[in-house]
């Protein structure tokens, strides 16, 4: 009975840490959040540092978004002909193409590939400072760490995550055109007609909105798991591993959570 | 006439619930030169991290020279405390995305490098390399021109000659005392190598177990009757 007991008693109190963890980390992220919000708006601002993360998050990251969106676009469109076709109703493949990569494919695929480059990176770089006492430098240097080092990457992300879907999008719409045209003998405008004729504005728009966000996501939470890196360079891989995993969950995660508003509207 | 510049009283500093620091008292003169000595892991840089404000205390207070308490200032005030400090971390701490001129050139785009350079025995050759390219010697170096460059009211420097050779140490010592002594600046050295405190300690300090166990003249420490001192003495030299 006694013993009982005292296993009921660990297990509450595993799962009771648990719990508090779990809020404490809530309540750490937002308050860095808060912190975030007052550096953007009272504190400098470094263009340069902005543009160099435009480069580095945005434009860098071009390709593998590129590569993830053809290669997406042309499996929509096979697999889409394999479903079809068993009720010949192929003309609707690039319905299906144009509306699942704009509103689906493209945001959340970049967003991921980009957690995966960007975000990692992000953990990393600034974890490295941490841990090599660069951030307590640059507080000796008069300057502030947060607008060094995150407002320039977060909203370096907000803004180059839309551009980075948008040309997702047409790259992924030329790859389902690429397969119909070349393999499943389409007419070449008919499909571009098709396409340009079915899709809406907000199609591309929550696309976009969806994209900006997971850019914040991104950055944001490579920034905080980068700050809050402890240890040498195993607290440098652990801020990297969670900082990747934080973020792909928080995408999916608000995907659906912005996928259901853009749906009641 | 001995101006106070810092205070600190009953300093406790704990990492979960080991202690490293613990009802430390020390104060540091206006344009004294301190060495604080300790073993390896004796809680030096800690203290050096708390006394600047870039590491928060569980009890205790550090006075500055307005008589403020390091960790009751407001976020602004603590700012400005920190950046009264020139520091050469103990690894350098260097800005690693900017090359070598860029780090010194930080706080001032304007400055004039070559004096520095000179200063501290470096051609214009490095200002191009960026800091994983440079000798960790050259890296402190560095690191001690960009803790002058900026002028700060107090120079805290982390270890200036450990894991170089003699050599290198005893120039990196000479350039110290000739800046501390020509600048007249507070100076807090930590270190444990005895030639960094013959060169230009004026006053010691040895921490041990969590506290202040002697305090004195640089020329005494010789002298003294402690014995954990002497082991330390013997044992560094
Ligand atoms: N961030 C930290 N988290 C946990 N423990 C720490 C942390 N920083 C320092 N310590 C512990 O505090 C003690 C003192 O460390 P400190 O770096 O001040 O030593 P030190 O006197 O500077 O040694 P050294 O001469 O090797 O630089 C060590 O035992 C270290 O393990
Ligand atoms: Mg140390």
């Amino acid at each position: 009975m006694k013993f009982n007991l005292l296993v009921f008693q660990k297990v509450f109190r595993k799962i009771g840490s648990y719990v508090f963890n779990f809020f404490y980390d809530i309540g750490d992220v937002f308050f860095f959040f808060l912190l975030f919000i007052k550096n953007l708006l009272t504190d400098k601002f470094y263009p340069r540092l902005f543009f160099n993360q435009i480069v580095k998050i945005g434009f860098n990251s071009l390709p593998v978004v590129g590569l993830t969106a053809i290669f997406t676009g042309m499996v929509l469109a096979l697999q889409s002909y394999t479903g079809f076709s068993r009720f010949s109703a192929e003309s609707a493949i690039p319905n299906v193409v144009v509306l699942s990569i704009t509103r689906e494919l493209a945001p959340v695929l970049a967003g991921l590939m980009v957690a995966g480059r960007a975000g990692a990176a992000i953990a990393a770089e600034i974890g490295t400072m941490k841990v090599t006492e660069q951030i307590d430098a640059l507080k000796t240097l008069s300057t502030n760490p947060f607008s060094y080092l995150v407002t320039p990457r977060v909203i370096a992300g907000i803004i180059s995550l839309p551009f980075l879907v948008l040309i997702g999008d047409i790259i992924g719409v030329l790859g389902g055109y690429l397969i119909c045209v070349n393999l499943l003998n389409f007419n070449p405008s008919v499909y571009l007609q098709n396409t340009y004729n079915f899709v809406e504005f907000i199609d591309i728009f929550s696309g976009l909105v969806k994209a900006a966000v997971f850019g914040f996501i991104i950055t944001f939470i490579g920034c905080y798991f980068g700050f809050n890196t402890k240890g040498g360079a195993q607290g440098v891989g652990q801020s990297t591993t969670y900082s990747v995993v934080s973020s792909s969950i928080l995408i999916l995660l608000m995907n659906y959570i912005i996928t259901s508003l853009f749906f009641k509207l | 006439m001995r101006k106070l510049k810092i205070e600190i009283k009953k300093l406790s500093k704990n990492f979960e619930k080991r202690f490293v620091l613990k009802d430390l008292d020390l104060n540091i003169y206006e344009s004294e030169s301190l060495s604080i000595i300790g073993e390896s892991g004796s809680g030096k840089s800690v203290l050096a991290r708390c006394i600047t404000g870039l590491t928060e205390f569980e009890k205790g207070k550090i006075l500055t020279d307005d008589s403020k308490d390091v960790m009751r200032m407001s976020s602004k005030s603590l700012n400005e405390h920190i950046s009264k400090f020139g520091i050469l971390f103990q690894n350098s701490a260097l800005l690693d995305s900017l090359s070598v001129e860029e780090n010194l050139k930080f706080t001032d785009k304007n400055i004039n490098l070559s004096e520095i350079l000179n200063e501290i025995n470096l051609t214009k050759k490095i200002l191009k390399k960026f800091p994983s390219e440079i000798s960790v010697g050259d890296q402190k170096r560095v690191g001690l021109a960009r803790a002058i460059l900026k002028e700060p009211e107090i120079l805290i420097l982390d270890e200036p000659t450990t894991g170089l050779d003699p050599l290198i140490s005893n120039q990196i010592n000479i350039l110290i005392k000739n800046i501390v002594e020509k600048k007249k600046i507070t100076a807090v050295t930590i270190t444990h190598d005895m030639t960094s405190v013959n060169e230009y300690g004026e006053k010691v300090a040895f921490l041990r177990s969590g506290k202040i166990e002697w305090y004195g003249d640089a020329k005494k420490i010789y002298d003294t009757k402690n014995k954990n001192l002497k082991n330390f003495i013997d044992g560094a030299l």
